[in-house]
């Protein structure tokens, strides 16, 4: 196993996700990351399916979100003295072999967060589906106004932390409206952060279940809320 | 509308938007529901009271006075309501997520050991 990746712990959150989430998982244990995958209360066999792999394998015990998987795979991540801490999706989304990129800033020591972004390259910004393409493009204002972040890519769940900069993030959001929430933090705890190009591989299966289009309002509904209710 | 109505109607949203977002406390949220509700009563149980009132705020009618204050009772409940809610939510995760990570499962058990490291009986 290669000692130095074992410090780089990939944290997946999980939600019924059965079908697919070994393929996503074992090319990471193959690359010795250490994996943490965290199970948002799935309906479905995700469960049994971890049993069998050489995971740090969490459970939520009923559903809670996307935001509040990560955020338990993260506090966990830290208890275990993880050196970085990497998001990763379940559903296959993202390709291993970007992670090195992500990390490289990091290892540098020239930013506290790495974000991955669709759009940073040619290859990769074609591969993103027409209309999400449009619907990205309009996310960044909004998420500008509201999180004070530009980014060329303001929905992207791929992305990597030191040590520190994951201590200092907490989540509250549990739903979709914490990748906003992310951004939010990172800019009130002053946190240096950079893009890195990163590709989505749009498979049939995560095409299906991608996050439909009327999310957008729910996750602005969601940041105007948090605004008023801190 | 007259133009001291907009600026009547920014200010109380405003007001309310500041008042979750900063000053709330159990104390006056309680208070000012059974301010309402008692004006409500009030202005139901006498109701030349709310025609009188009503023409001092520049509103046509008494009932019309009790709508708007009704309302305003209303949607404050509501935004309350919301963010108990919230708070509960809160709870909750910070509940579930305790006992994910208490019941975390470890990879080490799963790993193969090496074969200099395996029991001496083992075949």
């Amino acid at each position: 196993m290669n000692g130095a990746n074992a410090s780089v712990f990939v944290v997946v959150a999980a939600y019924n996700e059965g079908r697919v989430i070994r393929s996503t998982l074992e090319p990471l244990i193959g690359a010795g990351y250490s994996v943490v995958v965290v199970d948002d209360g799935s309906r479905d066999d995700t469960s049994s399916v971890l049993a069998q792999l050489p995971v740090y394998s969490l459970r939520h015990l009923i559903n809670l979100g996307q935001g509040a998987a990560l955020q338990t795979g993260m506090a966990f991540a830290l208890r275990q003295e993880a050196e970085y801490v990497v998001h990763f999706d379940a559903d296959g989304q993202h390709r291993m072999a970007d992670i090195p990129v992500l990390l490289e800033p990091l290892v540098k020591g020239e930013a506290d967060v790495v974000l991955g972004s669709r759009f940073l390259k040619r290859e990769h910004r074609e591969a993103v589906p027409e209309k999400r393409r449009l619907v990205l493009r309009v996310a960044r204002f909004i998420n500008l106004l509201f999180t004070g972040v530009w980014l060329t890519d303001a929905h992207n769940g791929f992305r990597a932390l030191t040590r520190a900069a994951a201590a200092r993030i907490a989540l509250r959001e549990n739903g979709y409206a914490h990748a906003s929430e992310i951004l939010s933090q990172i800019a009130r705890q002053k946190l240096r952060y950079v893009e890195r190009p990163t590709a989505i591989a749009y498979t049939d299966y995560s095409r299906a279940k991608g996050q439909p289009l009327s999310n957008a309002f729910n996750i602005v509904l969601d940041l105007v809320l948090r605004g008023l209710f801190r | 509308m007259r133009p001291i109505q907009f600026l009547l109607v920014g200010l109380l949203g405003a007001g309310v938007c500041f008042y979750f977002a900063r000053l709330r406390t159990r104390l006056i949220d309680r208070s000012l529901v059974l301010l309402t509700a008692v004006a409500g009563v009030v202005l139901i149980a006498v109701p030349e009271w709310s025609t009188e009132l009503a023409a001092l705020f520049g509103v046509g009618r008494g009932v019309d006075l009790i709508i708007y204050v009704g309302l305003f009772l209303l949607a404050f409940v509501c935004l309350l309501l919301y963010a108990r809610i919230r708070a509960l939510q809160g709870r909750l995760t910070d509940l579930v997520r305790a006992g994910a990570i208490r019941d975390a499962r470890r990879p080490e058990r799963l790993r193969i050991a090496a074969p200099d490291q395996r029991p001496a009986h083992a075949a």
